[in-house]
């Protein structure tokens, strides 16, 4: 129809201006000739196009070209980091010519409205957006190894969901430092099978900075488990323990198969605090093995995942709960052959409806955020942000469901002498219920989905713990949250299908 | 006796329906209306059961004006008239029990149908009706899983329930084939000579006109441009008929009637 209405208008009203005036004009003003040709909307979109081309290489080009001064080493420095700017210099440099051309086109009145100008309005655009957007498909594919890693860990995480419970099997040996003529400590009396230790000698000197080492103690174990890594730690006077170190290495031993090992320790460099008087002190030698024994257990991961992802789908389920008690009597107040009565029911209509289209154009995780403000972290905000996505949602869906109702079974009801609300009963309601039912649990199964993010602002669920441990770098526990998180939203797909189907 | 004095409906939009429209349906009549889509059939059905109010006119219905009545009274009214329809408006999704017991809905207490209760005679009522018509096996099937002239079985199942006194059936066969046609009219002529209940029909082709009405009306933009005793009709020509009916007019098939032996319907 348009198509067919344009070259008469064209032919009925001439251009203002001569060609070459059209053209020459919209080197001027690009847009300029076409407009005088009376090509308004295509003058328009070329001058509106050209204006905002020409803001966004300036702004490309000013950030690529950062901290240099001096318009010509901006440019430079910009088409030197960044060549796809090159490119788009000279499309839009054809596009500057291009656009008096068309305008010599369209004030001599050719017939039809040629596309190839407006083809390249796109092409400049996309490639713009392509900048723009920082689009990077050999980043994408050479550094798919970088990702194998964490990717790895978050497929299969389940090695973090359980834990062994751990014995320590350790023995403590102390050691005076320094010598003096008081004999040094016994060694300790160790029951039978106990592990034990025993050093020789008991008594020595410190490591000195940059001076001479310490004392080269003898240390001889016994009763460990064979094959498994003992660490040697000290603990000094005061209480604080650490790692004995060698030669920039942690101390460890692995005792052979009677768990005996043997093993020579250098008295550790410490700094002596003023206050320190006596004329000896006793520090411990420590001996550690850590084993894990006995059956697997749940870890605190998993069992933080499991108590999430309940709190998760309860979210859900409260949301919908709540949008549904809520959505049905204000869909009744959006559903138009309802409200059509009069003026005043046809402005409820409208507002309701108006209300409904912008509550859910909002995001419910912005709702969420707003919510946090008046309730605070934890669930309860994130049900506040989904009732209220919920209410909007169903209320449109619920209000379409009552519009398109068939008038034909009612007056059918009603001309059988049945009151009003036997025509609800027998002529609406079984109407509505099937599309009810299944929008509700279509929505408690976005509602769901939605809870396991909605935590990621705070609003509770399992989200919060995902997002935590992301952050942590733990891919392994949010490998878990992931599971979860997929596990839970499949069954429910699966479910909410399944009794959509039965109902419809 | 039914009784339509000085008929008038215009709707909201403007548009006239029905002018000035006076005719009298006689007990046990079975009356078809004829006339083109949007010449006021339909309109005119429901003026008499008062699904849509008439703007002028009354309706005399036994000695009663169903044009004046309100409330209670006309709901009394309504249970004494079945309807049938063209799109048979059977609530697809509920049984076909539960379709033909809501035609007992205007006899029935309110509360006990709430729940779904219906008294045991009116069970059996609707037994009685299904096998009337041999539908008793589609019982608890849902109406939408029957066949068109199933579901039209259905629907004067429905009607049957109320024990109607005068039957309106709004197009019946317009959505169905010739030979369900033939069988949706035959349970209706069967009405009408059989239970004695008066029938007014609206219809489209000339030969099931002329087959089954005992008076004809023909009516065109809301005003009768045609009254016919079952003689004339039956001699009537397809150029008279499409005179009066428009060009539109058409036969449903030449040579069925005659025939219906073949498909299990004459007597």
């Amino acid at each position: 129809m348009n198509h067919r209405k344009k070259p008469e208008q064209e032919e009925r009203k001439p251009s203002l201006v001569p060609p070459y005036l059209a053209g020459l004009l919209s080197l001027v003003v690009p847009g300029l000739g076409q407009f005088l040709a009376r090509t308004y909307r295509r003058g328009a979109i070329l001058l509106g196009s050209f204006i905002s081309l020409v803001g966004l290489m300036i702004w490309r080009i000013q950030l690529a070209g950062k901290r240099v001064e001096g318009a010509l080493e901006i440019i430079q420095k910009a088409y030197r980091l960044r060549p796809i700017l090159i490119v788009l210099t000279v499309l839009m440099v054809i596009f500057y010519l291009w656009i008096a051309y068309d305008a010599y086109l369209m004030a001599k009145r050719t017939k039809g409205t040629p596309l190839g100008l407006i083809f390249m309005v796109l092409i400049i655009f996309f490639i713009m957006g392509w900048q723009i957007g920082d689009i990077n498909p050999v980043a994408l594919v050479t550094d798919l190894d970088e990702a194998a890693g964490p990717l790895s860990e978050v497929l299969w995480p389940w090695e973090r969901a359980v834990t062994y419970p751990e014995e320590e099997i350790v023995a403590t040996m102390p050691i005076q430092v320094p010598c003096t003529e008081s004999a040094p400590p016994d060694v300790p009396d160790y029951g039978e099978g106990e592990p034990r230790l025993e050093a020789e000698p008991r008594c020595g000197q410190l490591s000195e900075q940059g001076g001479e080492t310490g004392t080269k103690i003898t240390l001889h174990g016994e009763n460990y488990l064979p094959g498994k890594t003992v660490n040697i730690l000290w603990e000094d006077p005061i209480g604080n323990e650490f790692r004995a170190r060698q030669g920039g290495e942690y101390v460890k031993v692995v005792p052979d198969e009677n768990g005996e090992f043997t093993i020579d320790i250098i008295l550790p460099y410490r700094l002596l605090p003023p206050s320190a008087t006596e004329p000896f002190y006793i520090w411990d030698l420590k001996a550690r093995q850590v084993t894990s024994l006995g059956a697997a257990q749940a870890s605190k991961e998993l069992k933080l995942a499991i108590e999430k992802i309940i709190e998760t789908i309860f979210i859900g389920m409260m949301a919908t709960f709540f949008g549904v008690i809520i959505a049905l009597p204000v869909s009744f107040l959006a559903a138009r052959n309802l409200m059509s009565a009069n003026k005043f029911t046809l402005i409820i209509y409208y507002i309701a409806r108006g209300i409904m289209n912008i509550v859910r154009s909002i995001e419910p995780l912005i709702w969420a955020v707003i919510a946090l403000i008046v309730v605070g972290l934890g669930p309860f905000a994130g049900i506040i942000a989904l009732t209220i996505h919920s209410i909007a949602a169903l209320g449109k869906l619920y209000s379409e469901a009552i519009e398109s109702i068939d008038p034909g079974p009612i007056e059918a009801v009603q001309a059988t002498g049945a009151n009003w609300a036997q025509t609800i009963m027998y002529g609406v309601v079984p109407q509505i219920i099937p599309p009810f039912v299944s929008f509700t649990i279509y929505r408690w199964d976005i509602n769901i989905r939605m809870s396991t993010i909605i935590g990621m602002v705070g609003g509770g669920g399992i989200g919060f713990l995902l997002i935590q441990w992301m952050r942590l770098l733990d891919y392994k526990a949010a490998g878990i949250a992931i599971w979860f998180i997929t596990i839970t939203v499949a069954i429910l797909d699966y479910v909410s299908a399944e009794i959509r189907e039965r109902f419809v | 006796m039914l009784e339509v004095k000085n008929l008038t409906k215009i709707y909201d939009d403007g548009t006239v329906a029905l002018k000035n429209i006076s005719f009298t349906v006689e007990d046990g009549e079975f009356l078809i209306i004829i006339g083109l889509s949007g010449s006021g059939k339909s309109t005119l059905l429901r003026c008499v059961n008062r699904l849509i109010d008439p703007t002028e006119g009354d309706i005399i219905w036994d000695g009663v004006n169903l044009a004046k009545l309100e409330g209670e009274e006309l709901r009394k009214a309504r249970r004494q008239i079945g309807m049938i329809f063209q799109h048979f408006n059977l609530v697809r999704r509920s049984s076909v029990m539960t379709n033909v017991l809501s035609g007992r809905l205007g006899y029935s207490p309110t509360f006990q149908t709430m729940m779904h209760q219906f008294k045991k005679s009116d069970r059996e009522k609707a037994w009685q009706a299904l096998e009337r018509l041999g539908i008793e096996d589609q019982a608890f099937k849902r109406a939408d899983e029957l066949s068109g002239g199933q579901q039209q079985r259905v629907g004067i199942a429905r009607a049957l329930m109320q024990d109607p006194e005068l039957i309106l059936a709004d197009e019946p066969v317009a959505s169905l084939d010739p030979v369900l046609a033939h069988s949706i009219l035959t349970y209706l002529e069967r009405l009408n000579q059989e239970d004695e209940m008066t029938i007014v029909c609206s219809l489209h082709y000339l030969d099931l006109v002329q087959r089954y009405s005992t008076r004809v009306l023909g009516l065109r933009e809301g005003e009768i441009v045609y009254r016919g005793t079952r003689e004339e009709i039956r001699a009537m020509t397809d150029e008279e008929f499409q005179e009066i009916y428009g060009e539109q007019a058409q036969r449903v098939t030449g040579g069925l009637e005659g025939n219906l032996d073949e498909f299990g319907l004459g007597e």
